[in-house]
């Protein structure tokens, strides 16, 4: 898994919860990296796993929530360091329609290595989108957040469900995202 | 206190971990850059490799057609000269045997030979007809630029096509406003001649119009040719491809009217040659319009002093730098145009012009230069012609020179009256102007005119000889270069006429020895070959060789007039020296 996810995962918490609490979740930890992440290296990604699960033992919440949550806080960083990625797009569903066929092969112009998700899209009428989510690694919570700080990014009222598939928890994800239609209008 | 301390030194220690981490790779991802470029260089280096090979392919693939080209052209020339040898004998011979069969007035073999003649001749202009398109899309046609007046012109094509026009019961119109055009008066001729060849042949009872309008074309000034008949018109899909080689409105055309349709194709390669078009416009069953537009001038030439523009004394003092053993002429006439004209008329022929624009200076000038012949404008400011006259023949010194009236007005009468020898009126034409100074020309003493005929084709050397002999001169025969050098002294010879392709020694290489002789610098050489000239060729005759004739393509007539007027020049430089 890419640095960036990782010094990304480790700003968040010094940031949201503190200093302490990343040292601490790291000694903890017994990672193969010690814990120092450089954004262009690659790391394996069980260690935020690990992170997470230690991160989960000392706040009282599941790791899946905090993944979510990692997944909001990511998107605001990402977006915030690649606004050419939003450049000329006015919704939520415009912009995820666009990262399987533009943002990710963009990211792979950059990292030729990187293992990325694959997304699958059905848009059966123009308030809704469905987006299939798969991965060799079982982050469908990451995505989960992502979309979530997508839908947040552009302030629509858009909800979002999400159907687990297949035997292994969190390789692949069906989320369908439905925007509230207003009646009056 | 040491504890909170032992976190941040844990801090820094990842960060700084994390930071070599993030220089070692960028250290690997530089070198992977460098060795990516090292390949990307390679690759390129060979495909500069491949380039290079490819070329050297392409350039002897190139070289390879240059030569093959040349072969071709080398063909193209000898076989020419193959076809053209024979034919020329035909053609001569058949012209001859008619002449002796109508003097014994046997009608009915003059007929029979007029027919080998005149089928000899269509071979001759077909065989021809290949071999200008071969030399035009070889890019072996030359353009001999020259000025022309095209009413001379005009008076030469009427008197070509008339017969074709009343062959097919049509009246031949010329109109024209035509001035002086500077062109390859040969290939324009070839073009006006088959547009109305064709008008003709295409026409019956019917009428054929050639009109000449000054017509400029993209701010550029020059002449339009326009040929318009009552013929058999065209559809568009036959005008379509016109002007392509080997065709036909259809081939039930060439069934019925014959030709081998390379005329039009010729034409329109000519006209593109020297900057001009052609284009036609045509209704079927009502007749065709062909247009012909060229520039008056060479569109290729670089900047070159034009006889125009020079002045009477530029004129005059040229003519004085001229050889000097020439008839002296002089010009009287107010009109600069009449004086660079008559220069042009003149500067082929043994006549030393000497200009005057006024009748004072002419008459100054006649005392001073005690010319041959005179000629004289009427209208004149200051001293009209008539005063000229008057004085001229009051002068005992100068009251016996001839002079020639050249007048825009008809006043015959009073010409002769004042005693003028000739009355010409202008416009003059350069045919009947020459025909008149003949005249002047006094006849040569001397007997029989030694000719040496340099020809190692047996039959056109009879034919020469022939013909030679019936116009009263002595000839004799040699098979080659090295022969007639040998036989120079013996047989003494007042004109060579020189064959170029032949075995032993050439004519190229004869004339190079010849140059060598003083004893014979004088006589003059008539080169008559098959062979298609280059400009190589005719460089290398160039200074020697009076007259380069193709054989076919002189009539009988020209050629002994040629030689005549070549010969009487021969005698006047030897008495004069």
């Amino acid at each position: 898994m890419k640095g960036m996810v990782f010094s990304t995962f480790i700003e968040m918490v010094e940031e949201k919860f503190s200093i302490d609490t990343v040292d601490q979740i790291i000694e903890e930890a017994n990672l193969q990296s010690g814990g120092a992440y450089t954004t262009i290296g690659t790391y394996d990604h069980g260690e935020i796993i690990e992170l997470v699960g230690r991160l989960s033992q000392h706040t009282g919440i599941p790791g899946g929530e905090l993944i979510k949550a990692f997944g909001e806080y990511l998107f605001g960083v990402l977006v915030g360091g690649h606004p050419q990625f939003l450049k000329g797009v006015e919704d939520a569903f415009q912009f995820l329609l666009q990262v399987d066929r533009y943002i990710h092969v963009e990211v792979r112009k950059l990292y030729p290595d990187a293992q990325l998700p694959k997304f699958t899209y059905e848009q059966p009428n123009p308030s809704t989108l469905i987006m299939n989510y798969s991965s060799e690694r079982p982050f469908a919570d990451l995505a989960e957040g992502m979309i979530v700080g997508c839908i947040r990014h552009f302030g629509h009222d858009i909800t979002v469900t999400r159907e687990d598939q297949g035997e292994a928890p969190g390789l692949a994800s069906r989320f369908t995202m439905t925007k509230k239609v207003n009646v009056d209008e | 206190m040491s504890e909170e301390l032992d976190k941040w030194i844990r801090r820094y220690e990842r960060e700084k971990s994390a930071r070599k981490q993030a220089e070692q790779i960028a250290e690997e991802k530089t070198r992977e850059i460098y060795y990516i470029n090292e390949e990307l260089s390679k690759l390129n280096e060979h495909l500069e490799e491949m380039v290079e090979l490819r070329t050297a392919d392409l350039e002897k693939a190139r070289d390879e057609a240059i030569e093959a080209s040349k072969v071709k052209s080398q063909f193209l020339a000898n076989m020419s000269h193959e076809l053209r040898t024979p034919l020329n004998a035909i053609i001569g011979y058949s012209e001859m045997l008619k002449e002796d069969a109508e003097e014994l007035e046997d009608s009915y073999f003059a007929e029979d030979l007029q027919k080998i003649h005149t089928a000899g001749k269509h071979l001759l202009s077909i065989i021809n007809d290949i071999l200008d398109l071969s030399k035009i899309e070889a890019g072996k046609m030359e353009l001999y630029y020259e000025k022309v007046e095209l009413s001379n012109v005009l008076n030469d094509i009427r008197f070509t096509v008339e017969p074709l026009a009343a062959k097919n019961n049509n009246e031949l119109i010329i109109e024209s406003d035509a001035g002086i055009i500077e062109t390859d008066l040969t290939k324009l001729r070839q073009i006006l001649l088959n547009l109305l060849g064709n008008a003709n042949k295409f026409t019956e009872n019917g009428t054929v119009k050639l009109t000449v309008r000054k017509v400029e074309h993209d701010g550029v000034p020059g002449h339009q040719f326009q040929v318009e008949d009552t013929g058999i018109g065209m559809t568009e899909a036959q005008m379509d491809r016109l002007f392509e080689a080997f065709t036909q409105a259809d081939s039930s055309t060439t069934r019925k009217f014959g030709g081998t349709g390379l005329g039009l194709a010729i034409s329109y390669r000519f006209s593109h040659m020297m900057g001009g078009l052609i284009s036609v416009s045509s209704e079927y069953g009502q007749g065709s319009v062909f247009t012909l537009w060229i520039p008056d001038e060479n569109v290729n030439k670089i900047e070159e002093l034009v006889l125009d523009e020079l002045s009477t004394e530029q004129l005059t003092a040229a003519a004085d730098s001229m050889e000097s053993n020439g008839k002296r002429i002089l010009i009287i006439d107010d009109d600069p145009t009449m004086h660079s004209l008559m220069r042009r008329y003149l500067s082929h022929h043994n006549w030393q012009p000497i200009f005057a624009a006024n009748g004072f200076d002419g008459i100054e000038r006649a005392r001073e230069y005690k010319p041959d012949v005179i000629t004289l404008d009427v209208l004149m400011p200051g001293m009209d012609g008539w005063k000229v006259m008057q004085v001229l023949k009051e002068d005992p010194e100068l009251k016996h020179i001839p002079v020639i009236i050249l007048s825009m007005t008809d006043n015959r009468n009073l010409g002769f009256t004042l005693g003028a020898s000739e009355y010409l009126m202008k416009p003059v034409d350069r045919k009947s102007l020459l025909g008149v100074l003949q005249k002047y020309i006094p006849e040569d003493e001397l007997g029989e005119s030694m000719i040496m005929v340099v020809e190692d084709d047996l039959p056109t050397a009879q034919m020469m000889t022939k013909l030679l002999k019936k116009d009263g001169y002595g000839v004799s025969h040699a098979t080659n270069g090295q022969e007639a050098l040998d036989r120079l002294d013996e047989v003494n010879p007042r004109l060579i006429l020189l064959d170029l392709m032949m075995p032993t020694m050439d004519g190229f290489e004869f004339v190079a020895h010849i140059k060598k002789l003083s004893k014979w610098e004088n006589v003059p050489i008539v080169v008559l070959t098959a062979k298609t000239m280059t400009e190589q060729d005719i460089e290398q005759l160039n200074g020697r060789v009076h007259r380069i004739m193709q054989k076919g393509f002189y009539d009988k007539d020209e050629l002994l007039k040629d030689l005549d007027r070549l010969l009487k020049r021969h005698e006047t430089a030897i008495k004069s020296s």
